[in-house]
């Protein structure tokens, strides 16, 4: 069976807005590698995404309206409602001065804990960062047998970055288990770069951990959102061992040019 | 005490989520529409019936679904209180064309709205509630109540209508004009 028979419209098109299974998904991945005509619809039906999300981002501007108000008979039940509960609530505070004074000790508390938390991540453990050099990927890529997959994150959404943690490491499981030779890189701009940075990465220790268990997975930062952050006062201090390339755009545009598959989350 | 904090807090919260997806459903309605007037009443009617049911929506990680699941209903009435007068297939959607259409993003906008409004009224929401509000199959299928199968359909069915109708728009963009000259007396 061709993978044109193979993959329908409706299959590609849930492909290309998430709604595959992790295996189903990886299946995708391996045959738009070898599959150009594939790959073409692949993008295509991306650019449609792309395209509509174009043309709707600046929109003439609405009249500024209030948000609004519920209906007087509701406002009525709430005043009295509000009354009632000042009253409660006077009566309440008369005889409760020393639960307030539990609920300041508590704050306290709190706060000393939330100090610690923040001093137990000490800039120290982190390790120095050296710029790679993005041409280190052509004797890789001379190989045509060698998959090479990059994912591209821009968001800074927890959710979507997890999601290509989780793309990009059930892929590397997968071409694991079928000795299958593969690179994968995940580069990082814009918001994306969240994901890199020591102090504001959600999952510094899953980025440690997947660089220790792949060695053929590389992590990279965009020099040219880095610069932007720093411009605007934001500490761009990278997790260890992450590749620095001089414009995410330029190098997905490289890597592109020598035959990888781009995937965007 | 916890109950009253947390009537108050649950009905500031609400609002301030309300406040805060006006620009999301906008942005929706004006794409469904294509008039700033009409998507901006439609806004407003949605967060008025939003607030009136508040106490319907039991869990607010749904509260995204629900708000556009209101506005799909306030869009459908709209339409079905002017069918005396425009039967919803027979409306022409126009779009603006304004100096700034001469460079070219806003031409690719141009055009790429125009795709959009030619399509059928069903497909142009599944797209663009996948597309712009990134709501998962299932979730559009709740919202414009309909099975996910059709969700499946028709979005497959409008992306593929707005592939053929970009790539002739642009195709005769391409295409050398021969009818440029004109002789004015």
């Amino acid at each position: 069976m061709s993978n044109e028979q193979q993959f329908s419209d409706e299959y590609l098109n849930s492909f290309v807005d998430n709604e595959l299974t992790i295996e189903e998904k990886s299946r995708v991945y391996i045959t738009i590698n070898q599959d150009e005509t594939l790959n073409r619809r692949v993008c295509e039906l991306r650019k449609m995404h792309d395209v509509v999300q174009l043309a709707y981002k600046n929109l003439p501007q609405p009249p500024g309206r209030p948000l609004p108000k519920k209906s007087s008979r509701l406002r009525h039940g709430a005043a009295a409602g509000l009354v009632f509960a000042l009253g409660v609530l006077f009566s309440w505070l008369q005889l409760s001065d020393s639960t307030s004074t539990l609920h300041r000790d508590f704050g306290r508390t709190a706060n000393s804990l939330v100090k610690r938390g923040i001093a137990m991540v000490s800039p120290s453990t982190l390790a120095p960062t050296t710029p790679d050099n993005p041409s280190s990927h052509v004797l890789a890529d001379a190989d045509p047998q060698v998959m090479k997959v990059l994912f591209h994150l821009s968001s800074g959404k927890p959710e979507h970055i997890k999601e290509v943690l989780d793309d990009a490491e059930s892929l590397l499981q997968l071409y694991e288990k079928q000795k299958q030779p593969a690179r994968v890189e995940i580069i990082t701009n814009g918001q994306g770069l969240n994901l890199l940075l020591a102090d504001r990465s959600p999952f510094p220790e899953r980025v440690r951990q997947m660089q220790m268990r792949y060695s053929n997975l590389k992590f990279a930062a965009c020099q040219n959102t880095m610069d932007k952050y720093s411009d605007l006062g934001i500490e761009t201090r990278l997790l260890p061992d992450i590749m620095v390339i001089d414009s995410g755009v330029a190098q997905i545009i490289r890597l592109q040019q020598q035959g990888w598959v781009y995937i965007q989350v | 005490m916890d109950l009253l904090t947390n009537l108050f807090g649950r009905n500031r919260e609400m609002r301030t989520a309300l406040e805060q997806s006006r620009s999301r459903l906008y942005r929706m309605a004006f794409a469904w529409c294509h008039s700033a007037a009409l998507a901006d009443d439609l806004v407003q009617e949605t967060l008025t019936k939003a607030i009136q049911k508040s106490a319907q929506l039991r869990d607010p990680q749904a509260r995204d679904a629900w708000l556009f699941s209101i506005l799909t209903n306030c869009y459908r009435d709209h339409f079905r209180r002017q069918r005396d007068m425009d039967d919803i297939d027979d409306v022409e959607l126009i779009h603006d064309t304004t100096p700034e259409s001469e460079n070219s993003e806003q031409q690719i906008v141009t055009k790429v709205r125009l795709a959009i409004t030619k399509l059928p009224e069903g497909q142009r929401q599944v797209v663009t509630l996948v597309d712009l509000e990134g709501f998962s199959y299932v979730e559009v299928a709740t919202i414009l109540d309909i099975p996910i199968g059709t969700v499946m359909s028709r979005l497959c069915r409008a992306r593929t209508a707005m592939k053929a109708l970009l790539l002739r728009e642009f195709g005769e963009q391409a295409a050398p004009q021969g009818n440029n000259i004109r002789r004015i007396k």
